[in-house]
């Protein structure tokens, strides 16, 4: 996952962004606990989404506490501890997915970055395998779909065949959160679908230029007819956004339709801002602001 | 029964149009026909009958048994009804109770020269039903292209259009999601441009300055 689930903070309650923010920390410091100080930089807005969520389908009773933050200890920060396993899980899949990110860095990415991915590998996979040992399901979920990924981009698939593996794991991620009401599961599996879809998509679209240049598979390319080019111009570039666009949409309108029948008791207006509000300025922040590609320009000109 | 003032998400105090208007919110909210192709279909109409039975309750309570529109929606537009000249009429059948994976067996076990616009439908049809969106849309501009007088046919596209342009739900590229466009002081500021211009071409707009 990559860290595009994240709340709209403009349209939040200060309120709703403190207890975003404590049950970031919180995510964070139990990351330390768990998997060592340096895990914490595994720590994702994707899978903070996740412990939230998880927090809301089970009820948990919560309270909030307050301490100073592990990494800058000048700061004081709250936290939102539970007695469940929520964030024991959630951090489990930060380590695990991390794993599988460098992993495929180390194959198919530069010299350098394969280079860089394999030194960070080595820190990483004991913590993987602990975090694989204490959630076996958790890790099998993400193999899977990490698999299922490979085969889809050498078979070269559609833009359906290539999202089914993320929206496939969200699924099932979502699926197995204990303490759901009765009949909500199948919301949940569904609303999870189209959530990672929606992922994969974003993610996809983002990367489109990047991997034109390099040359790399991307499903918006093939389906655009823009692959072999190096360059787009500006009302190529202009139509691929707009085409990305509407898939997204189309995909947000089918996750509303579950996502609206999951009973969120504790954070409700904080799951509805990232759902409701996040995703969509995502959307605007990436194809029609371009953010990241700015962010990269100015890199490079450094 | 649960606190029906909980189901509506009001309190007891609310005042009649206050829950009028939040029971038209999640009747909206659930409404029955926009998961008629959908797999929750059963949760959704769980939820709205939750709903309508609160605002009965409530209604009710309030007015002495005279519930004034009770009962709510009913009833659902399902998009794959049975079609009398259907050359499909089981994979329709095997759609419409979702089962979803036979019906697709069938479609797939079809030689390609008997894929008539009716099966193109069809398997658009199971294609957006697993979320497979895109393929569903090139299915079904397929079934519109071999038979373009067919309503069943268009209104399957024009949905999967809808959804891409950001109506329900997304990003509209279009519209400015941030406040209004023109505010008191885009007014005067505009005023004040044009009274420059006039001023630099001899005239003048706003006398006083």
């Amino acid at each position: 996952m990559f860290g595009y689930v994240r709340p709209y903070k403009s349209e939040m309650l200060v309120k709703e962004y403190e207890q975003y923010k404590a049950i970031y920390c919180e995510l964070c410091r139990r990351l330390g606990k768990s998997y060592g100080i340096l895990s914490r930089f595994a720590l994702s807005y994707d899978c903070t989404f996740y412990a939230l969520l998880a927090l809301c389908v089970s009820r948990s009773q919560v309270r909030l506490d307050t301490g100073r933050c592990v990494m800058n200890p000048l700061k004081k920060c709250s936290y939102l501890p539970v007695k469940g396993e929520e964030y024991e899980k959630a951090a489990a899949l930060c380590v695990i997915l991390t794993y599988y990110k460098l992993k495929d860095d180390v194959e198919d990415g530069g010299r350098f970055s394969a280079l860089r991915a394999k030194l960070l590998m080595a820190l990483v996979s004991p913590k993987a395998k602990r975090a694989g040992k204490r959630y076996p399901f958790l890790e099998e979920i993400v193999g899977k779909a990490m698999e299922d990924q490979a085969l889809a981009q050498k078979e070269k698939g559609g833009i359906d065949r290539c999202a089914h593996p993320t929206a496939q794991m969200l699924s099932e991620l979502f699926r197995e959160l204990p303490g759901c009401r009765e009949g909500e599961d199948a919301a949940l599996e569904r609303f999870g679908y189209f959530l990672g879809r929606w992922i994969y998509l974003m993610d996809a679209a983002d990367d489109l230029e990047e991997d034109l240049k390099t040359g790399s598979f991307n499903p918006f390319a093939n389906r655009l007819g823009l692959s072999g080019k190096k360059e787009l111009t500006a009302e190529e570039r202009k139509r691929a956004d707009e085409f990305c666009n509407e898939a997204l949409n189309a995909t947000m309108a089918q996750m509303l339709l579950p996502f609206r029948l999951i009973s969120l008791e504790n954070f409700a207006p904080l799951v509805e801002n990232v759902i409701e509000k996040g995703l969509p300025e995502m959307q605007r922040e990436i194809l029609f602001l371009h953010v990241n590609l700015k962010k990269k320009k100015r890199e490079e000109m450094l | 029964m649960t606190d029906p003032y909980k189901v509506l998400g009001v309190s007891p105090s609310a005042t009649d149009e206050e829950i009028k208007e939040a029971y038209r919110n999640l009747a909206k909210k659930y409404h029955p026909d926009q998961y008629s192709d959908s797999p929750l279909k059963d949760l959704a109409d769980e939820k709205m009958k939750e709903i309508n039975e609160a605002y009965d309750a409530i209604t009710s309570q309030r007015r002495e048994g005279s519930s004034q529109w009770g009962g709510g929606y009913q009833g659902s537009y399902n998009p794959v009804g049975a079609s009398g000249s259907s050359g499909f009429q089981d994979v329709r059948s095997y759609i419409m109770a979702g089962r979803i994976a036979d019906a697709e067996q069938i479609l797939n076990g079809v030689p390609a020269e008997r894929r008539n616009a009716e099966w193109y439908f069809l398997k658009g049809s199971v294609l957006y039903r697993r979320g497979w969106l895109e393929e569903a849309k090139d299915h079904f501009s397929r079934a519109c292209q071999m038979d373009p007088g067919n309503g069943e046919y268009s209104a399957a596209l024009n949905q999967a259009m809808n959804q891409g342009s950001g109506m329900y739900g997304g990003y509209r590229p279009h519209t400015n999601m941030n406040a209004g466009g023109c505010n008191a002081c885009d007014m005067c500021s505009s005023l004040m441009c044009a009274d420059c211009c006039c001023e630099c071409m001899g005239g003048d707009l706003i006398p006083c300055c």
